[in-house]
């Protein structure tokens, strides 16, 4: 049995979608289309914000989050070293620069490191809510609110993914997401959103993003250039009809991969689960005893697996002006050193969850 | 009549056709940097005769990336024109440069006299724009640069196949920066943009750039951006370039028979002086005209689609505030800003709305 690690053609092959599509050109308005404000509004709804706007990427996101907040050259940023290396990467391009909290054993942000990292030129808490899995948002809020920082939420890989229902992204002062191809809620390039409770931080970006542009003519500020597409609007505004149905399908396979291995301790862990924590499996990722084994194993046997990520943050060559050595992040080290992330996506099917948790369980009962 | 400023409907009216070639792609599930990429990369390199070109988001991101791959920023300045689009001061401010300002010719490119006179200790590089479609005179501009020793990225965004003496604009400087922005000559169906070179360093520095610095999927080399050219914009690409010609001569045609007619109209509508040795793609036909503002209502009113490329120049826009420049400091631009017009000149207008808008025009004025 072939057990891919995603399968994007099952999904935009999809007359419906490519119909949505050919609609844009009836008008050809490539660039901020009405279609992108529609997206805009239903992204809003979901993520129960009162403003949401698009944008050309998760990374531009955070970037133009970061922007209008001011933060900038001198100022420091405090962030998980686990994650993709565009988190750390926006807050070196918006000229600031990135300190690392190590996580915990639910891979994100210990949440007890993050008061020592403060300094006086500390701005903003920059938590991720990586593999889909919330961080800690009531506890950095409070962090936030008493040392009178900027909270921007990384939920590039955390659409729908709440605590106590309340959506991620609708915590801090500004929540980004990626819409990229291999995200949960995804478009058919690159694209990324924002929320927002505050009327001026959108006013901003708003801005920002369309060159500064107050109208056609004036410019108000220096800006970029970082559109969400209107033709990766309609795409994503067809996924938001779907995100329901997709997010359950990952949550049901979670779960039978949950039981079937979980007599597996201690050769294969679970992250933390905490109440009320509702995550959303971007990734399903378990650390394991023997993972380049296991994963030749599965490899062998037709099952595609992925490392997010292999290397932290703090470990690669440009972060080594920040002065950072092996060992500084312990946790976060131990588990690139252990986690495997298995096939999780929506459109598997029971019988591929269960011969994936069989090969599984052959490796490590047969050893 | 009437005459649109867009051809958008006209250009994409086989979308059909592109659409089942996007459709072979969405099968690979290689959405972003996949071959699609590089296989209208080749062509377009092919197009503009350059080593490489690399396909980005946006050609706001192309001259940002090129300037990044130069190591400018903070404290540094770059020269550019005053009246080109925001996108050309955003990029370098963007980069934390300080962008400075200098005057235009009687054909609304950058001085190179007054390019020359704006260098100070700080200038790290040279951003000519080829504004409109009318190539900057490079012959000089990179004579400036060699004895300054400073490199020359080319702002070609609204000028694929420009020439100067024969040579394609882009691929004099180190860089050239082009947009496939949907208003382009050569256009795709959002945000895309694409920079020519021929320097191997510069060619490696900028893949890895616009993709988060990464060396491989584990490993990240330097502090990057997300800036790719998507492959379905890819694909709508390759399908068009194979119409440039078209497009550039077709845009040629109407010029010049607009630069015909509308001469016999000197006392009132200025035709800016063609050179023999520079090919001019007319992305804006751009002439200046007396009393502007009632001849621009004029056509609206007789339902020709003109416009203002722009109305105000850099230095006397908000965000160039910090940068201490006052109205009276570049009078050409100002001037020109307050005369200029942009007639429709599309490839997919007819010889009877080019008709049309020169008898419109001669009416205004008899």
């Amino acid at each position: 049995m072939e057990v891919k690690y995603l399968d994007l053609y099952k999904q935009f092959n999809d007359d419906e979608l490519w119909g949505k599509v050919k609609d844009v050109f009836s008008t050809c308005q490539f660039i901020m289309g009405p279609q992108v404000e529609e997206f805009e509004a239903g992204f809003a709804s979901l993520c129960k914000t009162p403003y949401a706007l698009g944008v050309n990427s998760g990374t531009d996101a955070l970037f133009l989050a970061l922007k209008a907040l001011g933060i900038g050259s001198g100022d420091d940023v405090i962030t998980a070293p686990n994650s993709f290396i565009a988190t750390t990467g926006a807050i070196v391009a918006a000229g600031a620069r990135p300190v690392f909290v190590d996580v915990g054993p639910d891979y994100n942000m210990d949440v007890n490191l993050i008061e020592s990292a403060i300094a006086p030129q500390t701005k903003a808490i920059l938590p991720v809510h990586l593999t889909g899995f919330p961080a800690d948002m009531p506890a950095i809020m409070d962090i936030a609110r008493k040392r009178n920082l900027y909270v921007v939420e990384d939920a590039a890989q955390a659409v729908s993914a709440s605590i106590h229902d309340k959506p991620v992204g609708s915590f801090g002062d500004v929540g980004c997401f990626s819409l990229h191809p291999l995200k949960n809620l995804n478009a058919c390039g690159d694209a990324g959103a924002l929320t927002t409770k505050s009327k001026e931080i959108y006013d901003k970006i708003k801005m920002l993003r369309n060159h500064g542009l107050k109208n056609r003519d004036e410019i108000d500020c220096f800006g970029y250039n970082s559109r969400m597409d209107t033709i990766q609007a309609v795409v994503a505004t067809h996924g938001l009809g779907k995100i329901e149905e997709i997010t359950a399908n990952r949550r049901e396979n979670a779960r039978l991969y949950d039981d079937a291995l979980a007599h597996l301790a201690p050769d294969l862990l679970f992250p933390e689960k905490k109440n009320g924590f509702n995550p959303v499996y971007h990734t399903y990722v378990v650390k394991v005893k023997n993972r380049a084994e296991l994963r030749s194993h599965l490899e062998k046997n037709g099952v595609e697996t992925k490392v997010h990520y292999p290397v932290p943050n703090h470990l690669q060559q440009p972060c080594a002006r920040l002065g950072h050595k092996k060992g500084d992040f312990p946790v976060c080290e131990q588990q690139s050193e252990s986690i495997v992330s298995l096939p999780i996506h929506q459109s598997l099917s029971k019988d591929q969850i269960f011969y994936v948790s069989d090969l599984i369980k052959q490796f490590y009962n047969g050893r | 009549m009437k005459v649109e400023y867009s051809y958008l409907r006209e250009q994409f009216k086989d979308h059909d056709v592109i659409l089942k070639k996007i459709s072979e792609v969405v099968k690979t599930g290689d959405y972003t940097l996949g071959t699609a990429v590089s296989e209208f990369e080749e062509k377009f390199a092919a197009l503009l005769g350059s080593k490489y070109a690399i396909g980005v988001n946006s050609g706001t991101d192309a001259l940002f990336l090129s300037l990044k791959a130069l190591g400018i920023g903070p404290g540094d300045e770059v020269i550019t024109a005053v009246n080109t689009f925001i996108a050309t001061a955003g990029a370098i401010a963007a980069t934390g440069a300080r962008p400075v300002y200098v005057d235009v010719t009687d054909e609304y490119v950058i001085d190179p006299n007054l390019m020359k006179k704006a260098i100070t200790s700080q200038t790290k590089a040279l951003l000519p724009v080829h504004y409109a479609g009318v190539a900057a005179d490079m012959d000089q501009i990179m004579e400036i640069a060699h004895r300054h020793g400073l490199p020359v990225v080319e702002d070609s965004c609204q000028a694929i196949s420009a020439t100067l003496n024969g040579q394609c604009v882009g691929s004099f400087g180190v860089t050239g920066g082009f947009s496939l922005h949907p208003l382009k000559n050569l256009n795709v169906w959002g945000d895309s943009g694409m920079i020519i070179t021929d320097n191997d360093k510069i060619n490696d520095t900028l893949r890895s750039l616009r993709n988060h610095g990464l060396r491989n999927r584990d490993e990240v080399d330097c502090f990057g951006y997300n800036s790719r050219l998507d492959s379905i914009q890819a694909v709508v690409g390759s399908h068009l370039i194979e119409d440039s010609q078209w497009i550039t001569e077709t845009r040629i045609k109407w010029a010049e028979k607009l630069d015909a007619a509308l001469s016999e109209l000197a006392d009132d509508v200025t035709v800016p002086k063609r050179r023999p040795n520079k090919r001019y793609v007319h992305h804006l036909y751009i002439i200046m005209a007396k009393r502007r503002d009632e001849l621009l209502a004029y056509l609206i009113d007789h339902d020709i689609e003109a416009k203002i490329h722009y109305p105000i120049p850099l230095h006397l826009q908000r965000c160039s505030a910090h940068l201490g420049y006052k109205e009276g400091d570049f009078p050409v631009a100002e001037a020109q800003a307050k005369a200029i017009i942009t007639l429709p000149s599309h490839q997919h207008l007819k010889e009877d709305q080019i008709d049309y808008m020169i008898e419109t025009i001669k009416s205004f004025y008899g």
